[in-house]
């Protein structure tokens, strides 16, 4: 079995409509984020990888799986959509129950994992409530109740914080980074970068149905060349040591902070300003932090793709 | 079949079978299977109506009369033979028509007109100046004839308009209804495979219009007899076919959700719009009689008609055209009618199995 789930060059299209061109991705354990606007085919790349849609081009596989066999793929992955459609009339337990029985597993089976997957999402108590009477947070979480309960080694989550309480966001957060640490694939879209941050491992960029970028958000952004690195600098003497900073050869942009409290840096060499920097902060300067400005997900995707798509 | 596949299909068939049977958009059904239930329940309230007032002309009548005493009645006949034979008429008119004479003054003419029964059976007699000018011998109770009306009735209503329909109804909709409420990829999103989660499906439609059009069958048997005595229903039921041939059209009954069931699974899996594929399909089953030889097999209707146990009589004076349609003229034999649905039934489910892997979950779409 691979460890890995792989798009090779992977194109669909809905008519003459992109979904996504040419993905070429490989995505390992842990936590990876596919970032993007509405409509830059985050939902496409998820609907190919649990094969309710097939690739215009291309071949995806998921731990070796091919996407177009249900019956052995869905027992490694659990999706949890955007659709907010349920079958009707059933209770949020009947709703767990009945799509863990479509496996074929015994009754005393599924009874069990079904409660166990309510418990987990901290749905106990509406469990025996129709689903078509719960809030918006309620079928998230019943959406992510049948993602898990089958303890699957991939989870898809397709913008799974939406609609959560911030205390139900921190508890779901706290889950797929539990999932992830057991090795779990966890795969989340979102279009709020911030969050995306928090709790990603990697990124998977995308713009218009395209891979901007992929990987380790540091290293994305180190990649980036044309635009210099930002570090922030907390100093008692910003403007003292902003002096000293322009006789440095690395720096090429300093500027002091609004609360004068410290100082942003662009570089083009982070390394060697780095060790420049020992030196460069001596005569009673006294640094309390150095940390780099824009290696977060919001910057590195303003860096690729521009300001006027990026969600905040 | 391994025991996963068949446990799966249980499930399946326990989460639509509920679904499909109860579908608040499928209430239309059960009117369609419940009309001919109302009109026999109606024809026996009809008939229950003449024969208590058959009984009560009996009742009045000089003598005890029999089947046998009103059918020896003549045209021709005088009206004194008549009375010999049947007693003082219980229910009587008379009028007088002028008749007009070329050449002449008109000439009146006595007409009467006497009502006989033997309490299930009336005799209307027509007479004119004291000789028997027609005769009108009928019967509410008349299985032969009943049984006729029931064979057009399930031929022309049951087979061709109620299970045609309320198969497009449940059928189209077990994969195109979940499209619409945008909820297929509940399925689609389980570790079953498309083929078995369609198999599973297919079987809870056809549970479901088993249940509702064989208890309709059941129940339009029961009203369609429920005028006759019991000794009759017995005669009937067990010394005349009656119930072999209520076995029968429950059979075809189900034959016919088989056919029409697989037929429109597979036309709600190809085409979005079920009006255009249900046209055609009408259309084609009712042109089959015109059709050639080879391509009547092509035809779900075709099968159906060849097992059906009773023959519809065509009426001497029927238009060509007409009797085409009524009489079936071409007949198979009930193992080539039954293989033959079958065998249609068998390529429009994997025809459904090829489309169903194909199947993608795409709502916007729609």
């Amino acid at each position: 079995m691979s460890d890995q789930i792989t798009f090779e060059d992977v194109s669909k299209f809905y008519g003459e409509i992109l979904g996504v061109n040419r993905v070429s991705l490989s995505i390992p354990s842990g936590i990876t984020s596919l970032v993007g606007p509405n409509g830059s085919g985050k939902t496409t790349l998820m609907n190919l990888m649990t094969g309710l849609v097939r690739p215009s081009r291309g071949q995806i596989r998921v731990l070796g799986y091919k996407t177009d066999d249900p019956e052995n793929l869905f027992k490694i992955v659990g999706y949890s959509t955007q659709f907010d459609a349920f079958p009707k009339g059933l209770t949020g337990f009947q709703f767990l129950y009945s799509y863990l029985r479509l496996s074929g597993a015994d009754s005393a089976t599924c009874e069990r994992l079904s409660w166990q997957a309510i418990e987990r999402v901290n749905l106990g108590e509406a469990a025996h409530r129709n689903v078509a009477a719960y809030s918006k947070g309620m079928r998230q979480r019943i959406r992510l109740a049948q993602a898990l309960a089958h303890d699957p080694k991939v989870l898809v989550l397709d913008e799974p914080l939406n609609g959560l309480d911030p205390l139900a966001r921190s508890e779901m957060i706290a889950l797929f980074r539990a999932a992830a640490a057991q090795g779990c694939y966890v795969i989340i879209s979102s279009h709020i970068l911030h969050e995306v941050d928090v709790i990603s491992d990697q990124v998977v960029l995308l713009s218009n149905g395209y891979v901007v970028a992929e990987g380790q958000i540091q290293t994305v952004r180190n990649e980036i060349q044309e635009h210099p690195t930002q570090i922030m600098i907390r100093c008692n003497r910003p403007r003292e040591l902003a002096a000293k900073m322009f006789t440095s050869e690395h720096a090429i942009e300093v500027s002091i902070h609004k609360d004068e409290r410290g100082l942003l840096l662009k570089t083009r060499d982070a390394d060697r300003f780095y060790l420049a920097l020992n030196e460069l902060a001596l005569n009673g300067i006294e640094i309390e932090s150095i940390a780099p400005a824009d290696d977060d997900v919001l910057s590195v995707y303003e860096y690729l793709i521009g300001n006027e798509e990026v969600v905040r | 079949m391994n025991s996963l596949w068949w446990a799966q299909i249980k499930a399946v068939i326990h989460l639509e079978f509920k679904k499909t049977l109860f579908a608040r958009r499928g209430l239309w059904i059960y009117v369609l299977a419940a009309l001919p239930v109302l009109l026999y329940v109606a024809f026996a309230f009809a008939v229950g109506n003449r024969q208590h007032h058959s009984e009560r002309i009996a009742h009045r009548g000089e003598k005890q009369l029999t089947y046998q005493d009103l059918s020896a009645v003549r045209t021709g006949m005088k009206k004194d033979e008549v009375i010999a034979l049947l007693g003082k008429p219980p229910v009587a008119d008379h009028w007088t028509e002028e008749r007009p004479v070329v050449g002449g003054p008109n000439v009146k003419v006595a007409h009467e007109e006497y009502h006989y029964s033997d309490g299930r059976s009336d005799l209307n007699i027509g007479i004119a100046d004291g000789n028997v000018d027609y005769i009108n011998l009928s019967s509410s109770n008349d299985l032969g004839q009943d049984s006729v009306m029931f064979a057009g009735v399930f031929q022309f209503f049951f087979l061709r308009l109620a299970i045609f329909f309320g198969c497009l109804g449940i059928f189209m909709n077990l994969f195109r209804g979940e499209v619409l409420d945008r909820s297929l990829h509940f399925y689609f999103l389980a570790p079953i495979r498309r083929d078995v989660l369609m198999v599973g499906k297919f079987l809870a439609g056809l549970l479901a219009t088993c249940v509702i059009f064989l208890t309709s069958e059941i129940l339009q048997t029961c009203a369609y007899l429920w005028h006759y005595t019991a000794a009759e229903q017995d005669l009937y039921l067990y010394h005349n076919h009656g119930l072999e041939h209520a076995a029968i059209y429950a059979g075809v009954t189900l034959l016919a959700c088989l056919g029409y069931g697989s037929f429109f699974l597979v036309a709600g899996m190809l085409f979005r719009n079920p009006i255009a594929p249900a046209a055609v399909a009408l259309i084609w089953e009712a042109i089959n009689p015109f059709l050639p030889a080879v391509l009547k097999q092509f035809s779900i209707i075709y099968y159906l008609k060849s097992l059906c146990p009773v023959e519809i009589p065509v009426a001497p004076g029927t238009s060509p055209l007409f009797a085409l349609l009524i009489s079936n003229s071409d007949p198979i034999s009930a193992p080539v009618a039954i293989i033959g649905i079958l065998l249609v039934s068998a390529v429009a489910l994997y025809i459904s199995s090829l489309q169903v892997r194909r199947m993608e979950v795409n709502y916007t779409t729609e």
